[in-house]
Parts: C-alpha cells; sequence; structure tokens
C-alpha cells in the first residue's frame, strides 16, 4: 500500500490536493448525526449488503466493506447527515428489517456504549 | 453459464422466476400472513416483533418515544404493504414473472419472519439456536435459503 501512494504521487506531482473529495468517507465535519448498523446474528451477509447497497447507492465494494465491518467490529456508521436525513435513513433501514440506529456523531461513537 | 440453475429465484431477460411449487407458495403466504397478523394486532412490547421495531436512538429515551410516535404506524403500513404485494404474486396462477420491487419485498417479507423465528429460536452469533434440531429451526434455515436466492438473483448483473 505505501510503496503504491508513493508511486501514485510522484507520477502526479501537479495534482492539486482535493481535501473534499473522500469519496469512501461517510463522515464529514458539518454532519452532525451517523446512523450505524449494529450487527446481529440473524440477518444475512449477502442480504445486508444488498440492502445498503440499495439504500445508499454504495458500489458492492464499498456496501461489502462496511457489512464486514458490521459483522467482525459489531457495527458501522452507514451513512451521516441532518437529523431529519438520519432519521428517514434509520426508518429505511428498519423496513428492510436491519438493526439501525442514530446518534450525534461524536456522541458514542468508539464503541464505548457495547 | 449453461447449466440450468435451479435456483429458487432466478434472472431472466423478462424479469426474475420464483421457482416454487404451490405447496411452498403456500406455506409462504401462510407464514407472511402471520406476521401480518402479529404485527396489526401485536402490542408494541410484544416480545415476537420487537426485532421488527428497533429503536432509533438508544443513548436518549425522550427522542426515541418521539420516534417511535410519529414513525411506528409509518413503519407498520411499509411492512404491510411488502405482504400484500408478495402475497398477491405467490397467489397469482398467470405464472408471471417478478418484478425488481417484488423480489426485494419477497426478499425482506420472508426476512422479517426469519427475524422473528430467529429471536423465538434464541438464535445467536454462531447462527446455532438452542435447539438446532427443531423443525422452526429448518423453516428457518430454509427461508435463509430463499432470501439468500433472492438477494444473488438482484445482485445477478
Amino acid at each position: 500500500m505505501g510503496i503504491e501512494f508513493v508511486t501514485l504521487v510522484a507520477a502526479a506531482p501537479s495534482t492539486i490536493e482535493k481535501p473534499d473529495q473522500r469519496d469512501d468517507e461517510t463522515v464529514a465535519p458539518d454532519n452532525p448525526w451517523v446512523v450505524l448498523v449494529w450487527n446481529d446474528p440473524i440477518n444475512l451477509m449477502s442480504y445486508v449488503t444488498y440492502v445498503l447497497q440499495k439504500l445508499f447507492g454504495y458500489s458492492l465494494q464499498k456496501a461489502t466493506e462496511l457489512m464486514l465491518d458490521v459483522h467482525h467490529k459489531g457495527k458501522a456508521v452507514v451513512s451521516s447527515g441532518s437529523r431529519e436525513k438520519a432519521e428517514m435513513d434509520v426508518f429505511r433501514l428498519h423496513e428492510h428489517g436491519l438493526w439501525a440506529t442514530m446518534q450525534k456523531d461524536g456522541a458514542n461513537g468508539k464503541g464505548s456504549s457495547e | 453459464m449453461i447449466r440450468r440453475r435451479r435456483e429458487p429465484v432466478y434472472r431472466t431477460s423478462s424479469g426474475f422466476v420464483l421457482n416454487l411449487d404451490d405447496d411452498q407458495r403456500h406455506l409462504l403466504r401462510r407464514l407472511i400472513g402471520e406476521v401480518r397478523e402479529l404485527i396489526t394486532t401485536g402490542s408494541n412490547d410484544d416480545a415476537k416483533t420487537r426485532r421488527l421495531f428497533p429503536p432509533a436512538y438508544t443513548d436518549d429515551e425522550a427522542l426515541d418515544s418521539e420516534y417511535q410516535r410519529l414513525m411506528r404506524e409509518e413503519l407498520v403500513a411499509s411492512r404491510l404493504s411488502s405482504i400484500s404485494m408478495v402475497d398477491e404474486f405467490l397467489g397469482a396462477t398467470d405464472g408471471r414473472a417478478m418484478s425488481t420491487a417484488e423480489v426485494e419485498a419477497f426478499a425482506s417479507c420472508l426476512n422479517a419472519v426469519r427475524l422473528i423465528l430467529g429471536t423465538l429460536l434464541g438464535v445467536a452469533d454462531d447462527d446455532e439456536p438452542n435447539d438446532p434440531t427443531s423443525p422452526d429451526f429448518a423453516l428457518y434455515q430454509y427461508l435463509s435459503w430463499l432470501v439468500d436466492s433472492a438477494v444473488n438473483a438482484l445482485m445477478t448483473r
């Protein structure tokens, strides 16, 4: 990974840093609420991956990464935004039977609640 | 792929095929009918359906009760609408193909049955229930197979 990164930088010395283009980050500083999906023993891995793709438009790779985070780490942040948006996302996840909750970003996101 | 797949759900050029006989369709209609019954008549803190209505806020009771007050009815309505769609398809005798929306509803309705059954069976992290020989666990695994097949069909390009 490190070597690839150095090569990439060396090959494109004039590239301007674009701090806003962080496509694979789900949390931005101006999005105060985060939506978490929690691990549960019933929902199938394939089903969770599909639901994340369908609801959030994630690529198969991104949805799979999030699903594996949920599976191995117990939870993952799947979206963020205003309180209204987070409530709607939680609702849509509940419609599909996923175990989703929301909280203020940083409120408890490091896993101290479990 | 050359071999004809015998998956319960598969994609064709004209839509999705549900490859289940009448007995299986009848069983699924009965199961989702039971979910409809439970969510329309059950109480809010019925252990069977609790998993279908999780809290949105775990660290703020006031916010969560407000959320439940506003959204629970909508969640029930959404589930009933999916159940109706699937029930209608399963009861149809014209042999038509399933739409994407119908396959998605099929997966989420059967998943709702799994959530209820899995909770009752005490399915834990290793996907094994308290009593792996129970008929309900066989049913649970059958539903897992159907949901997985539906999702795989949806994900096939």
